[in-house]
């Protein structure tokens, strides 16, 4: 069980590195793919010292609490779309039946299928992601948990999307439906949790879990609890293991199809 | 000893229906319906090592589906599917380490890499060192002929190089089985030819079965032993190539070239085909007449060419397809 764990993690690896080949053919448009990313973020913080010059404290929230928030979502996202890259597109493949030439590789398929695509522009998120942190805070605690909940994020994003896009197998256009949850949970998670109540706290421990991609991590960085880092980490594997269990049940209604592809 | 074993494999698919019309896309939204579509009905074949195949059959007739069922893509409803011992429906992983699948439609190599990138990345999926996949594709590199172009983009290829990294990519791991679908199409005939030679040196050089699906009469022609006709998704024909070419059908073309006109209408087991005055064509269908009764009806003295030759393979099958016997 170790070594086929072992030996999928190698693959994805080798992927990503495959993948990063392959965008690099063209430096200019990986260079400013990259460099765009950090600006478009950087943006976001200018808004925040705007919002911290006029109040101290928002949701419960000091700016350099942002500043950990911020990375913690960048790092999150950037993970997802360097290893998982393809999540975006896997509803639409499940949809148009082009998933053949993943399922007569001797490799998992799901894990082939995300990796085999790498967002550059995410590698910005990266970069930025460790700036911020550095910015935060640098030590070696804080550079240890942080890259471990990037990764945890990561994972709980692309699993949430895998649950989502696995409608597919059941549904057409559930691609709307999964891009949706993405770009919620990428719109929620960069804003103070202390300012959502009720039943929007609800689904940030449900169906948009960012309460333990972004939430609860925080809190950990900035006052280390060991129940709230195995619920991050046990919540994790639950979720990988859910993804996998209901995109492997949606893929033997899989049926494939004729249209002439290529990959690029 | 057999690789493939199929037994009483079915396959349905549920097909949306939709009336036509917007009001037709306002009912399907409401009360959606939908038709059963019997891609593969009860078909049993079996296949041994070393043997070219061809799996042949019109559009839709279930040879892609039937195809996918052997290599895991798809889940079969019914029936046994056996390749190389194992059933792709629960050892689908192990499967892939025995088999190589070259879908002509579908790329498999990465586009905007080299071919020599891709087979390094095809090598590393198949678990194989670094020096075995330098060693193979040393190998195949003099056997395809890729030194021309095995550092330029898979994207910056010709359709026929490109099928060729295409099949190296499925060799790469030395697989049992090759599954070929339409692996010549769109290719103009020299490269087809040079394609066909390099499957035949391939099953003869590592003894690897081919089972190949194919519109082109000439892949089935010059490949193939024995060939599976498919339609609506039930076996019509399982044949060897001899018997199908020379015994299925038992009609002749004769071809005539005469000194004088001849005026001959058809009778029985013989159809003219072709009567332009000197020049003539005839079908003898053999079961109803012999060759030397078809003869008898035309003065010998008269005769200053003859040729007496197969129905071409194209028609057979086509008649297959259309049920005719």
């Amino acid at each position: 069980m170790l070594m086929e764990i072992k030996k999928e993690l190698k693959f994805m690896l080798l992927n990503v590195k495959y993948n990063l080949a392959r965008e690099m053919t063209n430096k200019i448009t990986f260079l400013t793919n990259i460099i765009f990313m950090i600006l478009n973020n950087a943006s976001f913080i200018v808004e925040w010292i705007i919002f911290y010059s006029l109040k101290n404290n928002i949701g419960g929230y000091n700016f350099k609490d942002i500043i950990l928030l911020w990375a913690i979502a960048s790092g999150t996202y950037a993970i997802c779309y360097i290893f998982f890259g393809a999540i975006q597109d896997l509803p639409k493949l499940i949809m148009d039946g082009k998933i053949d030439s993943f399922l007569v590789q001797p490799k998992n398929v799901l894990i082939s299928i995300l990796s085999s695509k790498t967002k550059v522009s995410a590698l910005g998120d990266l970069i930025y992601g460790y700036v911020l942190i550095f910015i935060y805070g640098i030590n070696i605690k804080n550079i240890i948990l942080f890259t471990l909940f990037i990764i945890t994020g990561g994972i709980v994003i692309a699993s949430i999307a895998v649950i989502f896009s696995s409608l597919a197998f059941y549904i057409t256009k559930a691609d709307t439906i999964t891009s949706s949850i993405t770009s919620t949970m990428l719109n929620f998670d960069t804003y103070p949790d202390g300012i959502f109540k009720g039943i929007i706290k609800i689904l940030f421990y449900t169906i948009l879990p960012i309460g333990f991609s972004s939430y609860i991590p925080l809190h950990i960085i900035k006052s280390f609890n060991i129940v709230n880092f195995l619920i991050v980490i046990g919540y994790t594997i639950l979720v990988v293991l859910i993804a996998f269990y209901i995109f492997y049940r949606g893929l033997k209604r899989y049926s494939s199809g004729n249209l002439m592809s290529a990959r690029i | 000893m057999n690789v493939i074993e199929v037994k009483n494999l079915c396959k349905t698919f549920k097909v949306k229906e939709k009336e036509k019309g917007f009001i037709g896309s306002i009912k399907s939204l409401i009360k959606p319906k939908y038709k059963k579509i019997e891609a593969v009905k009860d078909i049993s074949f079996d296949v041994e090592k070393g043997q070219i195949i061809a799996f042949i059959g019109p559009n839709g007739a279930g040879k892609s589906t039937t195809i996918k069922m052997l290599t895991g893509i798809l889940y079969n409803d019914s029936g046994t599917i056996n390749v190389m011992g194992i059933n792709p429906n629960k050892k689908r992983k192990k499967l892939a380490y025995e088999i190589g699948c070259v879908f002509g439609q579908k790329e498999q190599l990465w586009t905007h890499l080299t071919p020599y990138d891709n087979f390094k990345f095809f090598g590393s999926i198949y678990d194989l060192e670094n020096s075995v996949i330098e060693k193979k594709i040393k190998e195949f590199k003099e056997i395809f002929e890729l030194d021309e172009f095995i550092n330029t983009p898979v994207r910056n290829l010709s359709l026929g190089q490109r099928i060729r990294c295409e099949i190296v990519a499925s060799l790469i791991h030395d697989p049992k089985i090759l599954f070929l679908d339409e692996p010549t199409i769109g290719l103009d005939p020299i490269v087809k030819e040079n394609i066909r030679t390099l499957i035949k040196r391939m099953n003869k050089e590592y003894k690897t079965t081919i089972f190949l699906t194919s519109h082109d009469v000439g892949d089935i022609e010059k490949l193939c032993k024995r060939v599976i006709i498919v339609n609506k998704g039930e076996i019509v024909l399982d044949d060897s190539m001899e018997n199908l070419k020379y015994h299925y059908l038992n009609k002749k073309i004769i071809e005539l070239k005469m000194k004088e006109k001849v005026n001959l209408d058809d009778s029985k087991g013989i159809t003219i085909l072709k009567d332009k005055g000197y020049n003539l064509k005839l079908e003898v269908d053999t079961k109803k007449t012999s060759i030397s009764d078809a003869l008898k009806l035309i003065d010998a003295n008269n005769i200053i060419d003859i040729n007496i030759s197969n129905v071409p393979l194209e028609d057979i099958i086509k008649s297959i397809y259309k049920g005719e016997k």
